[in-house]
């Protein structure tokens, strides 16, 4: 696994979390618990994200950082084997 | 994957409910050109597309077409609002009405359910753009047919709206021709299919 796959990784795992507990918080609004495992884990996806797309390129349309090039496009797409 | 996010992409404020016009613009939901198809259509032809320009207008497209669906069902919802019993008879509402009360089930506006076979998937990027165009196409005369069918300002401008973005979705699967055409040996487009030779 390369450095790339590696950081993808940790972000689908963070991910995971938080839209795990997002169906949980969903039909229980008021949990502390689950609001404060949200809060940790959305946080840490965002800064994994930030240095991710840093990195590699854009994971949505908004992250596009390099202004003399559209990265959007670039390959892989995420159905390749090697790029998921 | 995805992420939804919670606003229209163009705003949907309808003051009087109109049941005739729900039944009309349905179609833009389930019917054969409508919103759900283009975004499915879309969504599935980019697996074997073999240039990101053409990976990336799809995706997008594709997406704008998943918010369009919301649009569509939000200009149902307000039209079906607080409907009296007779409103709903005398519309002709009542053949949905009775198997869907006022929830959003997509048929078409002579109320055939959707179905796949408003899609067109070949594997074959000029097959498959030539599809997305014709399609485009199709679903902005739907749009012109609805505006002819409907006089309420308060529906019209939404729809407008949407009417206006399968203009500019047909420009942008030309740019995609354009790009699979640059990429092919210019005296000879379909001696080969890039997504499978």
């Amino acid at each position: 696994m390369n450095e790339r796959e590696r950081l993808l990784r940790r972000i689908q795992a963070e991910d995971f979390a938080v839209v795990e507990t997002v169906l949980y918080l969903d039909g229980h609004p008021t949990n502390k618990k689950a609001l404060a495992f949200y809060d940790k884990h959305r946080a840490i996806a965002k800064g994994l994200r930030d240095e991710y797309e840093g990195k590699f390129g854009p994971l949505t349309i908004y992250a596009n950082n390099d202004m003399n090039d559209w990265h959007w496009i670039d390959k892989p797409w995420p159905w390749e084997s090697g790029a998921n | 994957m995805w992420a939804y996010e919670k606003k229209l992409q163009y705003p949907v404020k309808i003051k009087n409910p109109n049941p005739l016009y729900a039944k009309i613009i349905i179609s833009q939901l389930g019917g054969p050109d409508g919103e759900l198809a283009a975004a499915t259509r879309y969504l599935n032809q980019r697996y074997s597309m073999p240039y990101g320009e053409i990976i990336g207008i799809l995706t997008d497209v594709g997406t704008e077409e998943l918010a369009h669906q919301e649009m569509i069902a939000a200009i149902l919802y307000q039209l079906t609002k607080n409907l009296s019993m007779d409103e709903i008879k005398k519309s002709g509402f009542d053949t949905y009405f009775v198997d869907h009360t006022t929830g959003i089930y997509p048929v078409s506006a002579a109320g055939v359910p959707f179905t796949a076979a408003y899609l067109g998937v070949k594997g074959d990027l000029f097959a498959d753009l030539n599809e997305d165009l014709a399609a485009e196409q199709k679903a902005r005369v739907t749009y012109d047919n609805i505006l002819r069918l409907v006089d309420d300002p308060d529906v019209r401008d939404p729809i407008k709206f949407l009417r206006q973005r399968e203009v500019t979705h047909y420009q942008r699967f030309g740019d995609a021709l354009r790009v699979a055409q640059d990429n092919m040996n210019p005296k000879n487009y379909y001696a080969y299919n890039p997504e499978f030779d």
